[in-house]
C-alpha cells in the first residue's frame, strides 16, 4: 500500500560526509527541510521522512508554525499573523530571509509583514536555514539565513494532471483552511499552480477568553511555467500573489486593512555547462508590496489615522558551482538587488488641515555583491570550508521631501555607501564512525536597515517610543563561532550545537531626551544607536530516536543568553525551550503526543520595557490516517493542540496576548 | 523598429532643447509684475509719476506686508528705476490718529523696476480706515510729489501680528510673523522670520532690536515638539531670523518668549501656522 507523505531532509548539504551516512546530519550549520510532496511507500519510509510529522505536524497551518520548531529560530509575535523569524534571537535586518534567492521587503514600517507571510508552505519545496556562521553567501548578515525555496512544476508525473485539495478547520480561531494545488505536465512543458484561503476569526486563549483583533483572512496564490529547451537547459517563470486583509494585531494600536505582495521571476538553468562547472542558473526578478495599516475598527482612537507602505525591489542574481578537481568544490554567487521604500502617516482631526508625514522617507537601497563557498575534503574524515562575501551597498534618500524631513535631524547627506566584507571557516571532522565534530569561525556585517537610517518616528507598542533613525549608524560587526557534535546511529542520534557571538555597534535604541514624543502617549524618543558590543550565547540540541521501527521520538531544546556591554540582557531572548514528540505508527492510523516545554524567562531588558514571563507547559495530540476516496490517495489528520487549554504566553509575544487554547482540528487531503 | 526608436530619441532631444531654450527667453521678457496683485494705484502729483502698488498677497490682512511699488513717468508711462521714496501709513479712527511701523525702499534704486518696501497694519479696517502717503523725489526729472491711497485690511484667519506689553519696562510691543506661513510650510527646516517693533508715540514705531527671542514649536492638538529649533536672533531692522523644524503637515503653534537681557518682557505670545 501506498501514501503520501511529505519528505523532510536533514543536513544534505554536505554531500560527501552525508553520503557516508544517508541518515546523519550534516556538520554544517545547514538545515534544509523538504516540504514538497512525494509518493512514498509507507513501508520504506526514508528515516527523515518522520522528521515532517515533526516540523509540520499539524498540516493546515502555515509556515510560521513549521519555522517556530527549528530549534535555531524564534518568532516575535505582534499578532496571530504576521510572526517575525529570528534566527538565534538576531531578527530584521541582521538576517535574510529570501524567496528562492530573492530579496523582498516588508512595506510596513512596523514589521508586521516579514517576507514569510507572503508564502503559503504549498508553495513551497524546501525550506533551507544557515545559521550565521555560513549564512551570508546571498547577503552580508550577521545572523544567518533562512531561504523558502519555492515548488517547481514537475514533468515526471505519471498522470498528465495531478495535484492535492486540501480543507481544514481549527475550533480555536473557527478557522477554515481551503487549498488546492495543480500540476501540469507533457514532455517539455510543466506547469503548476496553486491557490490558498484562510480565514480566521478571534481566537479563544486558553480558559476562554476571546482575544479580539485577532482574526485575519487571506488568499495566496502561485503559478509557475518551466520549458525544457533540451537536455540540459531550462528556462522558468514564477509568479505568487498574496493579499491579506482585514488582518488583526492585538498587541499593537492599529490592523492591517491589508497586504498585499507581487512577486515575479524569470529563471534560467544549465546543468553541465562545462567540463568543471555543473550547474550554472540566473534569475531575474522583481517584487512589490502594499501595506495599509488601519484603525477604525479600534475603540477609543485618540485620533485616526492612515498609515500606508509600498516596498518594490528588484535584482539579478546568478550562481554556478564548479568542482575544481576530486578534492575541491566552488559555489559563486553574483547578485545585485535594488530597493524602494516609502511609508506616510496622516492623521485626521476634525475641523484641521490632515496631519501629515514620512515614516520611511523615500529611499533606496542597492546592493551588489559576491560570494564564494569553497569546499576542500582533505579525507575522508576531514572537510574544510569558507564562505566568503563582499557587498557593495548604497543607500540614499531619494526626493526633497525625504531630505526635509531627515534635515530635522540634523542630517544633510543621509546617503550612505558601505562595502560589507564577510568569511568564514570551518572544520568537520569524523572522530570515530559514530561521532562527527565541526568547527566554525566567522566574522560577518551587516548594513543598518532603512528604519535604523532613516525611520521617521516609528511608535515601538513594545516598549513605548518614537523611534527615530540616525543616517550616521556604522554597519554591525559580528565575531563569531559554532561548535556542533554529532552522534550517528540507526537508532539514536543526537546533534548538539554551541554558538557564540559577539557583534561590535549592535544597534539599539537610546533614550534621546532632546525630542519629545509624536505618538499621543509614547514614553519618550529613542534614537538609533550603536552599543558598543553586544553578546549571543547559547546552545541547541536534536535528539532522534527510533527504539522499534513504528515509534519515533523527535527531541529539540534551545537556550539562547544575550547581553548588551553593560551587562543588561538583550531584549526578545526566548527561554529555554523544548519541543518533544512521540510518534506511534498503528497501520494504518497513527498516534502521535507532544510536548512543548518554556522555561520562565526572568533574563529581561527593562530598557526595552520587557516584563518577566512564566513558564508553560503544553501537550498536543495528534492522529491520522490514508484512506481511499473516489479511488483516490486521500488523507486525514486531527487533533488536540493544548489539550489543557492552558492560559500562557511565550516571551517573544508582544504585549503578552495570551495564545491560542485548547485547539481541536481536522484536515482532509485528496490527492488526483 | 530601430528606427522607430531613433526617431523617437531625436524627438525627445529636440523637445528638450526647444523647451530649455524658451525657458531661458522667458526669464529676460518676464515681465516684473508677474505673480503679483495690484492693490492701487495713481498719481504723485508733482513729482510726474504714476504709482501702482503690488504685494505678493491677492488682498491685505493685519501684519507685516510687503509691498512693490511700481513707477512711470506719468505722461510717456515709461518705467522709473531711480527715485526717493517714503511711506507714511495712516490710521483714521475718528477720535484719533496714528501710523504704524513701515520700511522705506533700502535704496534709491529699483530692483528690477520694483521698490520693496513694508508696512506692518498693526489692526484691520474694522476699527477705522487706512491710507497710505506715498511721497516720490523722482530722480528722473528731479521733483517731488506724493499720493495718499486708501487702504482696505483685514483680519486674517490665522493671526500674524500680536503685541504685548513687556513687563519689564511697561512699553507696546508689536510683533509680526513674517514666515512661516501657510503657503511656504513644509515638513522640515522652515526659516523663521519675526519683525519687532516698538510703539515709541502714535506716530513713531521704530524698529527693536533690544528682546532675545526663543521660540517653541508645538501640535497643540498632538501635544507635541519638534526638535533642533534655532531661536532667532536679531540681523537688522527689528527683523529676527532662526529655523523653525515642522515634523509634519497640520496645525502648529510657534511659542515665543521675549527677554530683554536677564529680564522677561513677554512668555504669552504665539502664532499659528496651519498648512
Amino acid at each position: 500500500m501506498k501514501s503520501f507523505f511529505f519528505l523532510l531532509l536533514l543536513g544534505s548539504y554536505l554531500p560527501g560526509l552525508a553520503q557516508n551516512n544517508n541518515n546523519s546530519l550534516s556538520a554544517d550549520s545547514t538545515r534544509s527541510i523538504l516540504l514538497s510532496e512525494v509518493l512514498v511507500s509507507t513501508k520504506a519510509r526514508s528515516d527523515q521522512q518522520r522528521m515532517l510529522q515533526f516540523y509540520r505536524s499539524n498540516q493546515s497551518s502555515g509556515l510560521e508554525d513549521i519555522l517556530s520548531r527549528l530549534p535555531e529560530m524564534s518568532l516575535i509575535r505582534r499578532g496571530t499573523y504576521g510572526m517575525e523569524p529570528a534566527i538565534r534571537s538576531l531578527s530584521g535586518g541582521q538576517i535574510n530571509v529570501l524567496i528562492d534567492g530573492m530579496r523582498i521587503h516588508g512595506a510596513c514600517t512596523d514589521k508586521m509583514d516579514p517576507a514569510t507571510i507572503y508564502i503559503e508552505p504549498i508553495n513551497l519545496e524546501q525550506l533551507q536555514l544557515q545559521t550565521g556562521t555560513n549564512g551570508f553567501i546571498n547577503g552580508s548578515a550577521i545572523g544567518g539565513t533562512v531561504n523558502l525555496k519555492t515548488a517547481t512544476p514537475s514533468c515526471h508525473t505519471p498522470n498528465k494532471i495531478s495535484g492535492t485539495i486540501s480543507t481544514g478547520f481549527q475550533s480555536a480561531a473557527k478557522n477554515f483552511y481551503e487549498s488546492m494545488q495543480l500540476n501540469y505536465g507533457t514532455g517539455k512543458w510543466s506547469l503548476r499552480g496553486t491557490a490558498t484561503w484562510r480565514k480566521s476569526s478571534d481566537y479563544r486563549s486558553g480558559g476562554g477568553e476571546r482575544i479580539a483583533f485577532s482574526q485575519y483572512e487571506k488568499v495566496n496564490y502561485s503559478f509557475s511555467a518551466k520549458y525544457q529547451l533540451n537536455q540540459y537547459n531550462s528556462i522558468k517563470a514564477d509568479y505568487i500573489g498574496d493579499n491579506g486583509w482585514n488582518i488583526g494585531y492585538p498587541a499593537l494600536p492599529m490592523d492591517v486593512g491589508y497586504a498585499v505582495a507581487r512577486i515575479g521571476s524569470v529563471s534560467l538553468q544549465q546543468e553541465n555547462p562545462g567540463q568543471r562547472l555543473y550547474q550554472w542558473s540566473a534569475k531575474l526578478y522583481a517584487n512589490q508590496v502594499r501595506h495599509y495599516m488601519d484603525d477604525t475598527h479600534r475603540p477609543n482612537v485618540p485620533m485616526h489615522m492612515d498609515m500606508p507602505g509600498t516596498s518594490l525591489t528588484y535584482g539579478v542574481f546568478t550562481e554556478g558551482m564548479a568542482k575544481l578537481n576530486n578534492k575541491q568544490q566552488l559555489r559563486v554567487v553574483a547578485d545585485f538587488s535594488a530597493t524602494r521604500l516609502k511609508a506616510s502617516m496622516t492623521m485626521y482631526e476634525p475641523g484641521q488641515r490632515p496631519m501629515y508625514m514620512l515614516t520611511w522617507p523615500d529611499n533606496r537601497k542597492d546592493q551588489a555583491g559576491i560570494g564564494v563557498n569553497w569546499e576542500y575534503r582533505a579525507d575522508s574524515n576531514w572537510l574544510l570550508q569558507s564562505v566568503a562575501r563582499l557587498d557593495f551597498i548604497s543607500t540614499a534618500l531619494t526626493s526633497q521631501e525625504a531630505k526635509d524631513h531627515i534635515s530635522i535631524l540634523g542630517v544633510t547627506d543621509a546617503g550612505r555607501q558601505e562595502l560589507l566584507k564577510n568569511l568564514s571557516i570551518t572544520a568537520s571532522r569524523k572522530i570515530k564512525p559514530w561521532l562527527k565534530s565541526s568547527i566554525s569561525l566567522a566574522y560577518a556585517e551587516r548594513m543598518p536597515t532603512a528604519t535604523e537610517l532613516y525611520g521617521f518616528y516609528l511608535f515601538n507598542a513594545q516598549d513605548g517610543y518614537d523611534y527615530l533613525g540616525n543616517p550616521g549608524l556604522k554597519p554591525e560587526q559580528s565575531l563569531q563561532g559554532e561548535f556542533s557534535l554529532i552522534t550517528l546511529g540507526k537508532k539514536a542520534r543526537l546533534k548538539v550545537t554551541a554558538f557564540y557571538n559577539q557583534i561590535r555597534h549592535f544597534i539599539s535604541g537610546t533614550v534621546n531626551p532632546a525630542f519629545s514624543t509624536m505618538t499621543i502617549g509614547a514614553n519618550g524618543v529613542k534614537s538609533f544607536s550603536a552599543v558598543p558590543h553586544a553578546t549571543l550565547a547559547g546552545l541547541e540540541t536534536s535528539l532522534f530516536l527510533k527504539p522499534l521501527p513504528q515509534l519515533d521520538i523527535v527531541s529539540t531544546l534551545r537556550y539562547t543568553d544575550g547581553n548588551d556591554n553593560t551587562g543588561d540582557p538583550l531584549p526578545m531572548i526566548a527561554p529555554l525551550k523544548s519541543i518533544s514528540s512521540v510518534r506511534y505508527q498503528f497501520n494504518p492510523f497513527f498516534l502521535q503526543l507532544e510536548t512543548e516545554l518554556a522555561a520562565a524567562q526572568n533574563k529581561i531588558s527593562i530598557k526595552y520595557g520587557e516584563d518577566r514571563t512564566n513558564g508553560y507547559a503544553l501537550l498536543h495530540i495528534r492522529s491520522g490516517f490514508p484512506f481511499r476516496l473516489a479511488g483516490k490517495e486521500t488523507d486525514l489528520q486531527f487533533g488536540v493542540e493544548n489539550l489543557f487549554d492552558k492560559h500562557y504566553h511565550e516571551h517573544l509575544d508582544w504585549g503578552n496576548v495570551k495564545r491560542q487554547g485548547r485547539n481541536a482540528y481536522l484536515m482532509l487531503k485528496w490527492f488526483f | 523598429m530601430k528606427k522607430i526608436l531613433y526617431l523617437l530619441l531625436s524627438f525627445a532631444v529636440l523637445c528638450i532643447i526647444v523647451f530649455l531654450s524658451a525657458c531661458s527667453k522667458d526669464k529676460t521678457a518676464q515681465n516684473p509684475t508677474a505673480g503679483l496683485t495690484k492693490i492701487s494705484e495713481g498719481y504723485a502729483i508733482g513729482a510726474g509719476a504714476k504709482v501702482e502698488v503690488y504685494t505678493k498677497e491677492t488682498s491685505l490682512t493685519t501684519g507685516y506686508t510687503k509691498f512693490y511699488l511700481a513707477l512711470y513717468d506719468s505722461i510717456t508711462g515709461k518705467r522709473l528705476d531711480d527715485a526717493h521714496i517714503h511711506l507714511t501709513p495712516m490710521m483714521d479712527m475718528g477720535m484719533m490718529q496714528h501710523s504704524a511701523p513701515y520700511e522705506n525702499p533700502a535704496s534709491t534704486d529699483a530692483v528690477n523696476y520694483l521698490f520693496p518696501c513694508s508696512v506692518t497694519f498693526i489692526m484691520s479696517s474694522m476699527g477705522g480706515s487706512w491710507t497710505l502717503e506715498i511721497e516720490v523725489h523722482n530722480h528722473a526729472n528731479d521733483k517731488e510729489g506724493s499720493i495718499t491711497l486708501p487702504i482696505t485690511v483685514a483680519e486674517p484667519a490665522t493671526s500674524k501680528q500680536k503685541s504685548f506689553t513687556a513687563t519689564h519696562n511697561g512699553a507696546k510691543y508689536f510683533i509680526s510673523l513674517i514666515s512661516p506661513t501657510s503657503a511656504n510650510s513644509k515638513v522640515g527646516i522652515n526659516d523663521l522670520e519675526i519683525a519687532i517693533y516698538k510703539k515709541a508715540s502714535m506716530m513713531s514705531w521704530p524698529a527693536d532690536s533690544s528682546l532675545t527671542v526663543a521660540v517653541t514649536p508645538e501640535m497643540p492638538t498632538m501635544g507635541h515638539g519638534s526638535p533642533n529649533n534655532v531661536n532667532p536672533t536679531h540681523v537688522g531692522n527689528g527683523h529676527y531670523k532662526g529655523k523653525v523644524n515642522f515634523t509634519m503637515t497640520g496645525l502648529w503653534r510657534l511659542n515665543l518668549d521675549f527677554m530683554s537681557g536677564s529680564n522677561v518682557a513677554d512668555t504669552t505670545q504665539y502664532f499659528d501656522v496651519e498648512f
